[in-house]
């Protein structure tokens, strides 16, 4: 008797904590629905005001940063700082300013050219250490008499969204000696490996999160941002 | 009928951030004619392989901005016409022909002086010249002598 009661009693629990269950989960299934709703108007609406500000704006100013681009191009190559030869400069770069600065600045997402010119330039010397690091393994693989090398052909797809992030994360793969960029299709990235290593150092993603950073492609979880996060959970246990 | 154009993503926004630069080192190699290596035919065939990258990379709908055929053929007319006329212009004056210190009375200025300004402009005509015939034969090559516009008419 007493079994059948206790029976009865864990199986209305069961049905409680199940309708509990039903509801927390439609309740959140409604929260989330509700929250990307409100997201999305948000995100229209920061879109809509970000595109007006850039259709009035952006011309004028990408013509000028192509201006002074082009202009410190001219007095590089020149050398000669006379009136009439920096004269000559000044027309010349208006003349290509005024045709090309659509070409140069075709796909550029929201945000400040100066900022990233500063993070670009702190990219540099960090993808030069990687160089350093890369080519120290490689003169390793090359010089040890077993020569390990693994050749490899990998593919992964990549997060990041304007062409101009991709050329770049192209060319630094294949600017590290032992990994070249064979293609990008739509989105993948077809990598030649020499070692298990450098697709691994590849695999992490390091490079690429940098690159996001770079460009403000902020739609990204950096995986600093995951390792501090760790690392805080880790003390809180 | 054979309209190229690159897919390869990296080609083409490289290409895209080169040209103007390109073209920028073009027209220094033209203005430096009469100080270092280079002049108008240099200069022109630089400016229009500008042209034929952007063609090849991005086809010919972003070159159209640029330049059109016609207006490839009217520049190169002009070019001829700044030579021939810069030319004339020293006959004119009681010189040689491309003689160009003659040219010191309009240019009010002395005659050495006025032999580079001269020079100059000589440069700019066969650059432009240059520039727009280059562009031209490689347009006529890639679209078998059918420019698009008069395709689409066709059609």
């Amino acid at each position: 008797m007493e079994v059948t009661l206790l029976v009865q009693a864990a199986e209305d629990a069961f049905r409680i904590l199940e309708n509990a269950r039903i509801q927390a989960v439609d309740l959140l299934n409604t929260a989330a629905k509700l929250t990307s709703e409100t997201r999305s108007i948000e995100e229209r609406k920061v879109e809509a005001i970000l595109s007006g500000a850039r259709k009035s704006k952006s011309g004028f100013q990408n013509f000028i940063a192509t201006f002074i681009m082009l202009f410190l191009f001219w007095a590089l190559l020149s050398g000669k700082y006379d009136a009439f030869h920096l004269t000559l400069g000044v027309i010349c770069s208006l003349l290509i300013a005024a045709i090309g600065h659509n070409l140069i600045f075709a796909n550029v997402r929201v945000g400040d050219i100066r900022v990233i010119i500063q993070r670009f330039l702190a990219y540099v010397p960090w993808h030069m250490y990687q160089i350093v690091v890369a080519n120290i393994h490689v003169a390793s693989l090359a010089l040890s008499p077993r020569m390990p090398i693994e050749p490899m052909i990998m593919r992964f797809r990549t997060k990041l969204q304007s062409d101009i992030s991709w050329v770049t994360l192209a060319n630094s793969i294949t600017l590290t000696p032992g990994t070249i960029t064979i293609d990008i299709e739509e989105g993948e990235f077809v990598v030649h490996a020499l070692s298990q290593k450098l697709a691994d150092d590849l695999n992490t993603g390091e490079m690429e999160d940098r690159i996001a950073h770079v460009f403000m492609e902020a739609d990204h979880i950096y995986i600093q941002d995951v390792l501090d996060v760790a690392r805080i959970f880790a003390e809180l246990k | 009928m054979i309209i190229v154009r690159s897919e390869d993503i990296i080609i083409r926004t490289i290409a895209r951030i080169l040209v103007p630069f390109i073209q920028l080192y073009a027209l220094y190699v033209i203005m430096h004619g009469h100080y270092s290596p280079g002049g108008g035919f240099q200069g022109g065939v630089i400016l229009g392989a500008s042209l034929v990258l952007l063609f090849i990379t991005h086809g010919y709908d972003e070159v159209k901005g640029l330049v059109t055929e016609n207006m490839a053929i009217v520049l190169s007319s002009i070019g001829v016409l700044i030579y021939a006329g810069i030319g004339l212009l020293c006959l004119i004056l009681m010189g040689n022909f491309l003689d160009y210190s003659s040219l010191h009375a309009l240019l009010h200025v002395d005659p050495v002086h006025a032999r580079s300004l001269g020079i100059l402009g000589v440069e700019l005509g066969v650059g432009m010249a240059v520039m727009a015939v280059m562009f031209s034969i490689f347009f006529d090559i890639s679209t078998g002598g059918i420019s698009p516009e008069e395709r689409d008419n066709k059609e």
